[in-house]
């Protein structure tokens, strides 16, 4: 520190998280093109959510509020779900290392913030908001584009303090020892993302008469999702004490959720409760403790061991826990909404086999840094020699055993409410493949891409500034698998009503084969690059 | 990561044959390490005879860590070898490993079982029956002080308790070779004489300890061996008698590794 007296600004916040980037990329050109791909990724998000906006200006005035209404809700919503389902927010800088430092609380959180927004997805966001700005311009002339801007300033402000807000307040959540039930946890999630996911999806764009899209609009247009995206067409309507209002109820949002989220930093920069257990004399022996009851009757051995281990860790590990948590959320409302709440389509919905693979495809994405959430313990693993092979089954059936009956269940239910019964057969089996392929597929690039995991006491905390390719890398498996699993899933729409059942045993067979190629192939590098792959997910290197 | 590069170095290495002595339980023969472009090791030959109590001794980063890492199968060399028992510890890792118990430092363990649990983990893993894995953990567990923190996952121990479950992880499937990084830091000084005590038990039944410490006086009270790594090189080696050579082994220590000493003239505003 050269400026003992100096005072402490943002920028010096950005500057700090600009140069662990930076340095997180020397020499691993990995990680320097699965940057690259995020940064071409959120380009390409960014130009289809300007184009978005533009377009808002463009057509007549009824669709376009519709239209900002809509993608900008979606932009929000986006920020608030994506960091608890897939990306995990960016902990390049972590609180807890400013806990030393005399920095007052304003500081830190503004700084925060502030490197918060240093980042691919929030330059994206940015990007994409200078749409509203033109489209506010072709609208009302220079007035507009002044809303637009405030409007896009306040949205993009919106979105990064929404994700941290919510993240932070959801790890806390899972971390505490009192809703460890996860029952309780799913439904009460479950419900709570139907309502926004079904006004979204049972709005299909296009299909639907404009009347009830307007009005759905409307009402998006007095909440935060979207009042700051509105706010121009007040202008076009010559009311711009309306587009004032709607600007203040999005500030008064971010300055509230700000709030919030500062007093959830001091106790971030201070550590969570401890976790453990009560202590107490172990009964019966060591073996019998280790092993959960569902594999106490597996020959024991190392694959029954890991196996044991990766049960519980799912349930033990905080950022595991919420993992899998928001994997199973994801899992069951997506054929929900897919198959419930088809839209205006005339009721139809998508197929249950096509609807239940979406979520099955987004089953196995969980595993692709399986080894990053080791992290240095990886190494009683290499110490023993634990065959590749073996590792990775027991792996990819540990979480098989939490996934599997969940959304085997959650499909059944789904069938059944929808009148879909008959459908349930080939179902299981584009299921199976799918989720097989995209366990295998996930396996395979957890040995190729691994990656250090922050040792953080965030659940949702992400890797080195590289959330958006994580993020990219998981929907490159999701989409690969659905690819692969294709046949599979052709038949269960394609084939003539009576030989539908084949797809349930051709499907389970697919699922196994390209599982076990995939874990054979994973293996064989992995026996080789044991070492290597320590290196990979050791922390701070 | 340039794992590419290391393994071709490591094939043109491992074609040459390296003289081992019988009786060595470790041999290390010109083992390497670059980071990047920083050499961390800079070609280490080193004999480990088979029932001594060896010590590595160094300042911070002297690269104790990085050569034991090497010795174990943790950390690929740039170059040279590594043979447990006369075992090629790179070319048949399996084999070394299963002669090996090993305690590395700054590395974490499965740490939200519980230790009992960690226990049973470490047997499995190696291949051991249940009932011998029970009884084992359930002796180690009790020497070692741990049987009250039965179901407390490690991750909640102390430092010196996941010290002591870490040399207990160890110890478990009775390895002829004990490789511990650090084994006394930051444990209590009735714990460090409770492992002192079992380390000496090993020694006596046969089995060989190499450990790093830079703790000289106990290095002196239970070392049969020394060797001196600074800057990445062996300075001094030999029995704990040659390399003292009648002298004070702190002062043979700071002789070696070219310290320098404060003279009151810095941080005056101290």
């Amino acid at each position: 520190m050269s400026t003992v007296s100096g005072q402490v600004r943002s920028w010096h916040f950005m500057r700090l998280k600009l140069r662990i980037i930076g340095n997180g990329m020397r020499g691993r050109p990995v990680r320097i093109v699965l940057f690259v791909f995020g940064m071409v990724a959120g380009l390409g998000m960014a130009a289809a959510g300007f184009l978005a906006f533009v377009a808002s200006g463009v057509v007549d005035n009824d669709t376009g509020l519709v239209i900002a209404a809509y993608v900008g809700s979606a932009l929000v919503l986006g920020w608030l779900l994506l960091p608890l389902l897939f990306f995990g927010v960016d902990e390049t800088l972590d609180p807890a290392r400013f806990a030393l430092f005399p920095l007052p609380r304003r500081t830190l959180a503004t700084g925060m913030l502030a490197a918060s927004c240093v980042g691919t997805p929030a330059l994206a966001t940015m990007l994409a908001l200078l749409g509203l700005v033109v489209a506010g311009a072709l609208r009302a002339g220079v007035a507009g584009a002044v809303v637009g801007l405030a409007g896009a300033v306040l949205g993009a402000l919106l979105c990064v303090v929404v994700s941290r807000a919510v993240t932070s307040a959801m790890a806390a959540m899972l971390r505490s020892r009192r809703v460890r039930d996860l029952t309780a946890v799913i439904l009460t999630l479950l419900s709570a993302s139907i309502g926004p996911l079904n006004l979204l999806l049972g709005s299909g764009v296009g299909q639907a008469s404009r009347g009830p899209m307007l009005l759905a609009a409307r009402i998006l247009g007095w909440t935060p999702f979207a009042a700051g995206f509105v706010a121009p067409y007040d202008i076009a309507d010559g009311r711009p004490l309306l587009a004032v209002t709607r600007l203040a109820l999005v500030a008064v949002t971010v300055l509230l959720l700000l709030w919030w989220w500062s007093h959830t930093l001091e106790s971030a920069m201070l550590g969570g409760s401890s976790e453990g257990l009560a202590g107490k004399a172990v009964r019966g022996g060591a073996v019998a403790a280790l092993l959960p009851r569902a594999v106490r009757g597996a020959p024991p051995g190392v694959f029954t061991a890991v196996l044991a281990r990766e049960l519980r860790y799912w349930s033990r590990d905080p950022r595991r826990r919420s993992g899998l948590i928001s994997i199973l959320i994801g899992g069951a409302v997506m054929p929900i909404a897919l198959t419930l709440f088809p839209g205006q389509r005339g009721g139809s919905g998508v197929a249950l086999p096509i609807s239940a693979a979406f979520a099955c495809a987004v089953g196995g994405v969980i595993t692709a840094n399986q080894f990053g959430f080791d992290g240095t313990a990886y190494s009683v693993h290499l110490l023993a020699g634990v065959p590749g092979y073996t590792e990775l089954r027991a792996r990819a059936a540990a979480l098989s055993l939490y996934i599997a009956p969940v959304l085997l269940v959650v499909a059944m239910v789904v069938g059944l409410i929808s009148g879909k019964g008959d459908e349930l057969v080939p179902t299981v089996g584009t299921m199976a493949a799918v989720y097989g392929v995209s366990l295998g597929a996930a396996s395979l690039v957890s040995v190729f891409a691994p990656y250090p995991v922050p040792e953080s006491r965030n659940a949702f905390a992400s890797n080195n500034g590289s959330g958006s390719a994580k993020g990219f890398l998981s929907f490159v498996i999701m989409i690969g698998s659905m690819v692969v699993a294709s046949p599979v899933l052709l038949g269960s729409v394609l084939l003539p009503g009576g030989w539908r059942w084949l797809v349930a045993p051709v499907g389970v067979a697919w699922g196994i084969a390209v599982l076990l190629l995939a874990t054979r192939a994973g293996a064989t590098v992995l026996d080789r690059r044991g070492p290597e792959l320590l290196a990979a997910v050791t922390p701070g290197r | 990561m340039s794992s590419r590069r290391r393994w071709h170095c490591l094939s043109t290495v491992s074609g040459v044959t390296a003289t081992v002595p019988d009786q060595a339980a470790l041999a290390l023969r010109g083992l390497t390490k670059w980071f990047d472009r920083k050499l961390a090791v800079d070609g280490i030959d080193l004999d480990v005879p088979v029932g001594s109590f060896y010590g590595l001794l160094g300042p911070n980063g002297a690269g104790k860590t990085t050569t034991l890492s090497m010795a174990v199968g943790l950390l690929r060399p740039t170059g040279g070898q590594a043979f447990v028992l006369g075992v090629d510890a790179w070319a048949d890792p399996v084999t070394a490993k299963r002669q090996l118990g090993v305690l590395p430092d700054s590395v974490r363990m499965f740490d939200r079982l519980s230790g009992a649990e960690l226990l049973a983990y470490s047997g499995l893993l190696r291949g051991m029956a249940p009932a011998v894995v029970d009884e084992r953990s359930r002796d180690l567990l009790d020497v070692l002080g741990l049987t009250d923190a039965g179901t407390t996952l490690v991750v909640d121990y102390s430092a010196g308790m996941k010290k002591k479950i870490g040399l207990a992880c160890a110890l478990l499937h009775a390895p002829r070779l004990l490789v511990l990084d650090e084994p006394f830091e930051a444990v209590d000084p009735v714990s460090a004489a409770l492992i002192r005590d079992i380390l000496n038990r090993y020694v006596s039944g046969g089995g060989t300890v190499i450990f790093s410490s830079h703790v000289l006086q106990l290095v002196e009270r239970l070392c049969t061996h020394v060797a001196i790594l600074a800057d990445g090189r062996i300075k001094a080696v030999g029995t704990l008698d040659e390399v003292r050579a009648g002298r004070d082994l702190e002062q043979v220590f700071v002789e070696v590794v070219g310290g320098r000493v404060a003279t009151g003239q810095e941080l005056s505003w101290l």
